[in-house]
């Protein structure tokens, strides 16, 4: 038990400064993937000159892995547009953009499978599209794909880890670079895989409460 | 004015691709008037009603809301000028819409699907749309659900509550499809109930309904529809009784035995 004492539990602070960067940016990220995923949903089901556009960027950004995305991002993108200027953002920018891609495909999806019917009372009533979307469908939508948007988060968790590729000193990063000063790798790097767990089982834990009790007040779903 | 009619469809044609829904419909509802439209499925009743409110965009004729042509604005020189969506939005506040599938908002209460438009669409206050939400489920005896969910409604007690949604706008005219069409037969009873109700306050009412006898006892006036035509329309006693038309006696004979 030396080691664990020696290796983990007296580098905390380090590991715990890690998984606030990890936080921090997937939070970044996942709020720009959820903005971006439904405005390219919106696009490609209500904007037809633009679909095109958004149907060809949203297979993109499923179709190519998140490492080469990175890659692309951080190093593609600042010769192209001068921009991003920092790694952190080219981070959470890279996962960002690879979660917009599915939860575009997610928000489409549920947006579909809100009925005719449902549309049509708000019409009847006088309401504007924006408004029967704004206050009829978003929140059917949001309460259907709940569980989808909280898996998403947790991939953007696990897909973060690569983000130290790019020196961004998240928890991955700082593990890492214990697991270099010690040459201890056992320790740091299964205290570093119970962080993920614990973290990535708490999000999808609350996750879950939160919509099964929305679904159980509405008398709806399971 | 007071002989304008509070609705008045004029030479109403509807084609969906090849199929031609209604093939000039006219008729006109005067106000106070219950108006029953009966006729086979797939007779365009129910499209009829649905271009009244423009949910469904005729393809050629007029449909008028007091006088007021709903999907176009006629100009002093006479030229004409196709309505947006918004001010279409406008004259679909005046006709209450009340659908076969009751079409409640399952993440509202009750209370909140009926307060919904009162507030965001004619801008009332929260109390003031609180009250008037109230009186409205008072009037469809479901005061006591008002913090209900939807879902954890019976069948008629939904279309109760869509009944009370509807009438919150304080529509000139209230249109029915088929309100009763999708409840089991013992559901039936509570919501025609409502309905006559409606009809007693001097309600201006267009009802699609298969609901013969209620037609029949309640209606000022019924229209049969067939093929998309006018078929026969006059007074119930008239029309159930005595019909002109072969094609609506047959009908009415099919339906009673």
């Amino acid at each position: 038990m030396g080691n664990w004492e020696r290796l983990v539990w007296n580098q905390r602070d380090v590991l715990i400064q890690g998984l606030l960067v990890t936080i921090e940016i997937c939070a970044i990220a996942f709020a720009a993937a959820i903005v971006m995923g439904l405005g390219l949903a919106l696009i490609r089901l209500y904007v037809r000159p633009l679909r095109w556009i958004a149907g060809f960027w949203i297979e993109y950004c499923r179709a190519t892995p998140i490492f080469v995305q990175l890659m692309w991002v951080n190093y593609v993108w600042p010769e192209l547009i001068g921009w991003p200027t920092s790694f952190y953002t080219a981070g959470w920018v890279a996962l960002a953009l690879q979660s917009s891609g599915y939860l575009a495909e997610t928000f489409r999806a549920g947006i579909e499978n809100v009925g005719r019917g449902q549309r049509e009372a708000a019409a009847a009533v006088g309401m504007s599209p924006v408004l029967a979307f704004r206050r009829v469908v978003m929140p059917q939508v949001l309460l259907a794909i709940a569980p989808a948007i909280v898996t998403q988060f947790t991939v953007i968790v696990k897909s973060s880890t690569l983000v130290s590729v790019i020196t961004v000193q998240d928890l991955m990063f700082q593990s890492q670079r214990l697991v270099n000063v010690w040459y201890e790798p056992i320790e740091i790097l299964t205290a570093t895989a119970g962080i993920y767990i614990l973290f990535i089982f708490t999000v999808s834990a609350i996750g879950k409460a939160l919509a099964d009790r929305l679904r159980l007040r509405y008398g709806i779903g399971n | 004015m007071s002989d304008t009619p509070a609705v008045e469809v004029v030479d109403l044609h509807k084609r969906f691709g090849e199929l031609e829904v209604l093939r000039g419909v006219s008729t006109r509802v005067d106000r106070g008037e219950v108006v029953s439209i009966i006729g086979a499925s797939g007779s365009g009743k129910s499209t009829l009603l649905r271009c009244i409110n423009y949910l469904e965009q005729p393809t050629s004729g007029e449909v008028r809301i007091e006088g007021e042509p709903v999907g176009f604005e006629r100009r002093a020189d006479g030229s004409t000028r196709r309505r947006s969506a918004r001010e279409i939005a406008r004259f679909r506040r005046e006709l209450g819409m009340v659908f076969q599938q009751f079409n409640l908002w399952p993440h509202m209460t009750v209370l909140g699907n009926v307060i919904e438009a009162p507030i965001r669409v004619r801008g009332l206050s929260r109390r003031a749309a609180l009250e008037l939400g109230r009186a409205c489920l008072d009037r469809v005896q479901l005061a006591e659900k008002a913090n209900e969910y939807p879902a954890r409604l019976s069948g008629g007690q939904q279309q109760r509550v869509a009944i009370a949604r509807a009438l919150a706008m304080q529509p000139k005219v209230m249109l029915f499809d088929e309100a009763t069409s999708a409840l089991d037969p013992e559901l039936t009873g509570e919501v025609l109930e409502v309905m006559r109700g409606l009809a007693t306050d001097g309600t201006t009412m267009i009802v699609v309904t298969h609901e013969m006898a209620f037609a029949r006892e309640v209606s000022d006036r019924a229209i049969f529809l067939h093929n998309g035509l006018v078929e026969e329309e006059g007074a119930p006693a008239q029309v159930f009784g005595d019909p002109k038309s072969e094609r609506c006696r047959q009908f009415l004979a099919k339906l009673l035995h």
